[in-house]
């Protein structure tokens, strides 16, 4: 039962995975391109080289903690909806400590991360007190929070920090930006905190007590309270926790890639990170993978529209459908026609008395 | 008088579960007739067969001495069948003057003409005594100028029978003689009471004719004049004394729970306490007794820390609890059958095994490092000995725990609870919707326990399975304690009395 529940799990997002390709091939088809070779442009685009490969998993890295971030507030029953905010929010707060501390090298870059990602738990805490204290809609409040925190980046590169005539900050110093794995492969350090990240999410939420009851809260607080476990401290925890991930996101996005703020900074990597999250069905170690299949599917966009002339919008499609396949198979698993179906036709009969 | 309405052999069928079987009622034009029966009686079905939300599986309803059906609320509104439910069907947000007219259609005007309206309104209202202010929000008004509210909204809608179904419950007792001048007044007029109820007082103040429930068919239907609440109490609950199949102890151990003066809510007569005092002994079941939702699940909850009382003191192991949080009583080995399983004992979507260690994770047999890192293979191995000692019947423990039968899920529920070496066991309607073997498994659980020592509160609506368990017995009766007996030879008349509201 367990294993085949699992198994559905992996299966719906890789079918749904195909099934957006099978559809974009025919819109690629109609715009009278092959779809074999545009795919082949995607991919190499993507893969073609290890330099490529480096720039994708780039790509994927902020994806990898917003998604991260979804992951893991859903988990303990609550919408944070505020990871681009959260994330924006991150990178402000490193951009203003290492430009005003003078702190360089790696204990700059160390303690800068630290204080992204305790301004995104700042950041975070606010819609989980205000849910916890004046049953304000967490949801509604990330969301404008996003406003704000955007708003607020606004204000500090056309103003507070503006480099010159340009509307956007001086750039981190050089001492503090994340050093790449080598030369050939340029991927910054960045990538591996968020791989760790996503492993450590993984191990705490099924290996440790606290994950165990932070799940348990996410899915019947009621009963979660009545069995004893404190559930507003684990609600708060979980905006805390998720806040100081996309936090830390934006820190290592402004460290590792854009080493500026200007306009567009983290734009839209909130919502990214909510769908990636629900494809990978909230599991960590999935959300890192679907971000890549994102990474994968923006880098080769532009190889598709560089080399074949087919708009990135295609593209787009593709990314859109897969969430809506996404979510459309994990609601039809639900279905109890379809489980009876499942059960009856993938393996033993349940005993149900 | 005239007959208005008779309900024929109706039979409802759920599955395989009569939930009535063959009821006749008969109700005459101008009387108050009450339906008197414990919950799960049948009353609630047959209401909403009458209102038009069941279909009957069989039987045949007559008005006026004509066949009708009743297909839809919609048609028994149509018909001049009005309800008034125990919980009102009323929008907040709106006034009084709008909720009554709220999806009426007297014409078809697209345009609502409140002048008109409001003039027929304060004619009726005026006629019954219906005293309510017409522009006033739901909010801004009291329960019981709200239940005045829902009597108007189905008199404008052309109410004949009015069904009231425990009106009294929210209503303080002068509210509640303005009700029965009201209802009075309504009978005056040749309009049709079914007044539902369990409050014997009452039934005998305003019926004049009681039918009685008991187990979804009818019992008899008798004249006010003809009885009295003992009879009443006695055909209601319908039982002689059946031997106890448990050797009662009577207990001189140490007090392990103490409620001293507790009160909580105590304006809400069916969701709150008052003054309520009563211990537990180590080795003891005390069985609370009462008709459902007479502050039996506060009491629960107060024992097991989930809500703190208003006033009053509660000893823990004769120690004073000033912070009531549920982990506090866990630790002090309290445990707790929750009356609900799904909503409060177990986490559904989690498997059998996780719901079997949910309090445990922590502990070192479970986990390196108070929970730093889970122990799966031990954690795999307690389950399944959990699974066959306690005859728990799963495809696998991997299963998720809401696919499991009622008797199965409280099964997991009591293996997690009795692993918690409890000192005092809550167990709130432990065998509700079990069968036979399961709920004897959990009568067999507790009864063992309580011969190890451990303090028991048992409650439950089910009054054989309180006869059956209780060392002592304890009624309550609107968040009140009316008596405590012994459970040796319990003096069963007395207690339904007591159960019924009428105290010695």
């Amino acid at each position: 039962m367990k294993q085949k529940e699992n198994l559905m799990k992996v299966i719906v997002p890789v079918l749904s995975i195909l099934v957006a390709f099978i559809i974009g091939g025919i819109i690629i088809i109609c715009l009278g391109k092959n779809p074999f070779q545009a795919y082949g442009f995607l991919f190499s685009g993507a893969f073609g080289s290890s330099r490529k490969i480096a720039q994708t998993l780039v790509i994927a890295c902020p994806l990898i903690f917003t998604g991260l971030t979804a992951a893991f507030s859903y988990k303990c029953g609550v919408f944070n909806l505020g990871g681009e905010g959260q994330f924006v929010m991150g990178a402000v707060a490193s951009i203003f400590f290492v430009t005003k501390s003078g702190i360089g090298g790696i204990a700059g870059i160390l303690l800068s991360l630290l204080v992204g990602a305790a301004a995104g738990a700042v950041w975070g805490a606010i819609p989980g007190i205000l849910k916890i204290t004046r049953g304000l809609n967490e949801m509604i409040v990330s969301i404008m929070l996003n406003y704000v925190a955007t708003l607020f980046m606004g204000y500090v590169y056309t103003t507070l920090l503006r480099d010159g005539s340009v509307p956007q900050t001086f750039a981190i110093p050089d001492s503090t930006k994340l050093s790449v794995i080598s030369k050939s492969f340029p991927v910054h350090w960045g990538v591996w905190i968020a791989l760790f990240l996503a492993f450590a999410g993984y191990y705490f939420l099924y290996y440790t007590s606290k994950g165990f009851k932070l799940r348990a809260v996410g899915l019947n607080s009621t009963a979660a309270f009545f069995n004893g476990f404190p559930v507003n401290r684990y609600v708060l925890f979980s905006f805390i926790a998720s806040g100081a991930v996309a936090g830390l996101g934006g820190s290592v996005e402004l460290h590792g890639k854009q080493l500026r703020l200007m306009g567009g900074f983290g734009q839209g990597f909130g919502f990214d990170g909510v769908a990636i999250a629900l494809i990978a069905q909230l599991n960590p170690i999935g959300t890192a993978a679907v971000a890549f299949i994102f990474a994968v599917l923006r880098k080769g966009a532009s190889t598709l529209q560089t080399g074949m002339q087919i708009p990135t919008a295609v593209v787009d499609i593709i990314q859109a459908l897969v969430i809506i396949f996404a979510v459309a198979g994990t609601a039809l698993l639900k279905l109890p026609a379809i489980r009876q179906y499942i059960n009856s036709h993938m393996g033993k009969k349940e005993v149900t008395n | 008088m005239k007959e208005l309405l008779r309900m024929e052999q109706i039979t409802k069928q759920f599955g395989n579960v009569y939930a009535n079987r063959n009821i006749n009622l008969s109700v005459k034009e101008g009387e108050v007739h009450t339906l008197l029966g414990e919950n799960g009686a049948g009353k609630s079905t047959l209401m909403n067969i009458l209102i038009g939300l069941y279909q009957p599986t069989a039987g045949t309803i007559y008005l006026h001495g004509e066949k009708v059906k009743i297909d839809s609320p919609k048609a028994a509104v149509k018909m001049g069948v009005g309800m008034v439910h125990q919980h009102f069907m009323l929008v907040e947000a709106m006034t009084v003057l709008e909720n009554i007219i709220l999806g009426s259609r007297k014409d078809s005007s697209v345009f609502i003409k409140k002048d008109q309206v409001r003039k027929e309104i304060l004619a009726l209202s005026e006629k019954y005594g219906l005293d309510v202010e017409l522009d006033k929000q739901i909010t801004e008004i009291s329960v019981g100028a709200q239940q005045r509210v829902e009597i108007l909204k189905a008199l404008y809608r052309g109410a004949e029978l009015l069904i009231l179904d425990e009106p009294t419950a929210a209503l303080t007792d002068i509210e509640a003689e303005g009700l029965f001048a009201i209802i009075r007044k309504l009978t005056g007029e040749q309009k049709s009471v079914i007044f539902i109820s369990h409050k014997m007082r009452e039934v005998l103040s305003i019926s004049d004719r009681i039918t009685i429930l008991r187990a979804g068919e009818t019992v008899t239907t008798l004249n006010k004049e003809d009885t009295d609440g003992t009879q009443l109490a006695n055909l209601m609950i319908g039982r002689e004394m059946v031997p106890s199949n448990y050797k009662k102890v009577t207990a001189t151990g140490d007090e392990v729970l103490s409620f001293q003066n507790i009160s909580y809510q105590k304006q809400h007569k069916h969701s709150g306490l008052n003054e309520v005092s009563l211990t537990v002994r180590k080795g003891e079941i005390l069985g609370i007794a009462g008709v459902d939702g007479n502050g039996q699940s506060q009491l629960a909850q107060l024992a097991a820390g989930i809500i703190a009382p208003e006033e009053g003191t509660v000893l823990l192991k004769t120690s004073r609890v000033s912070r009531f949080a549920p982990n506090g009583f866990i630790l002090s080995h309290v445990s707790h059958v929750p009356e609900d399983r799904n909503k409060m004992g177990l986490i559904g979507n989690m498997t059998v095994r996780e719901n079997l260690i949910l309090k445990a994770t922590e502990e070192a047999r479970f986990s390196y490092g108070h929970g730093a890192l889970l122990k799966n293979k031990a954690i795999t191995k307690f389950a399944l000995e959990m699974q066959s000692k306690n005859d728990i019947r799963c495809a696998s423990i991997e299963q998720e725990v809401r696919n499991l039968s009622g008797g199965n899920q409280q099964k997991v529920i009591l293996a997690r609870e009795m692993e918690n070496d409890p000192e005092l066991l809550i167990a709130v309607h432990p065998t509700r919707g079990l069968d036979i073997g399961a709920a004897r498994y959990v009568h067999d659980t507790m009864v063992a326990a309580r011969d190890q020592g451990c303090a028991i509160l048992l409650i439950s609506a089910d009054f054989d399975e309180i006869l059956n368990l209780s060392d002592r017995i304890l009624v309550m009766f609107e968040g009140q304690v009316m008596g405590t007996y012994s459970g040796i030879n319990p003096p069963i008349e007395q207690i339904s009395l007591a159960m019924a509201g009428k105290g010695n």
